[in-house]
């Protein structure tokens, strides 16, 4: 597991980060940044189910720092840019985020985060289907869909609140697959 | 009824949807930035194919992988099918390369929510 005291140091290793970017999300982006993904692991000679585990892992988090960036300039509240990395420690992959969240919306993200820290993956894998089952009209946001979508990819999931100020916080999550 | 193709993007799968034959076909990745846009025309499509239907109707899916708006939207589109099955005879093939095991777990849990659908795990074999 990578803890967010070390990333500093990771990043100026680049033999093991595969892909940084930092700025604002687009879909073209995410697309290409997926492509070189598959380009990066193809050349790992990755089993496929680690492969397809990182291309979800990353879309998802990737997906999520640009929709919440939507909604953000929207409200023109605060910076809706965000930051990824894609990376390698031990032999084992992990994808990062971090982008800038309201209070508000902590205080949502964060209570599904422990329950998934707490749950076993058939626990997991039930809350997603029960979630996927409900909320027929609810395709935009997925509510919380895509948290779990992470939780039955990943292997561990780590994550960091950073207070702001003014009811603004740094969402950091680090996903190992 | 007209056919419904699209062709397939980096984030997209590649779809067709032929009423004539009564064969549905969507194979690629999925993750497009707004899932419910993208599939509206599909869903459509099926709404209105539904009003006659082909005695026998064939869903071919191969979807390498997706993203969990796109789960959400299978799920739907799966919904619709079942509502529709007493006005032809649906089978689903879900189609899955031999290592690509979230792929085929995608497909079981798929299986596991609409058990009264025929839903075939297919592996598919390499020519």
């Amino acid at each position: 597991m990578v803890s967010f005291e070390e990333l500093e140091s990771l990043l100026q290793e680049d033999n093991i980060i595969f892909l940084t970017y930092g700025g604002t999300f687009t879909q073209s982006l995410i697309a290409g940044m997926t492509g070189v993904l598959e380009k990066e692991v193809e050349e790992a000679e990755l089993s496929m189910k680690v492969s397809n585990n990182i291309f979800v892992v990353f879309i998802e988090l990737a997906q999520n720092v640009m929709n919440y960036s939507k909604k953000v300039r929207k409200d023109q509240v605060f910076d809706p840019k965000g930051l990824i990395f894609v990376g390698k420690k031990e032999e084992k992959y992990f994808v990062c985020s971090q982008n800038i969240i309201s209070k508000d919306d902590k205080q949502k993200i964060e209570p599904r985060l422990q329950a998934i820290q707490n749950a076993t993956n058939e626990e997991i894998k039930k809350l997603y289907k029960d979630i996927r089952r409900s909320g027929k009209e609810s395709h935009e946001k997925g509510g919380g869909l895509g948290l779990l979508e992470i939780a039955k990819k990943a292997q561990g999931i780590e994550y960091k609140f950073q207070d702001l100020q003014d009811d603004k916080f740094y969402y950091k999550i680090c996903v190992t697959i | 009824m007209k056919e419904l193709r699209i062709e397939a993007s980096q984030y997209t799968p590649q779809i067709s949807m032929d009423a004539q034959k009564g064969i549905i076909e969507i194979a690629g990745k999925s993750y497009p930035e707004n899932t419910f846009e993208f599939y509206k025309p599909v869903i459509e499509w099926l709404e209105e194919y539904f009003i006659n239907p082909q005695q026998d109707t064939a869903v071919n899916m191969e979807i390498v992988y997706f993203n969990s708006s796109s789960s959400k939207l299978f799920f739907d589109f799966f919904d619709i099918l079942e509502e529709n099955q007493d006005k032809t005879k649906i089978t689903i093939n879900w189609i899955y390369d031999k290592e690509n095991e979230s792929a085929k777990e995608a497909g079981e849990e798929f299986q596991e929510d609409f058990e009264s659908l025929e839903m075939n795990l297919q592996e598919k074999t390499k020519i």
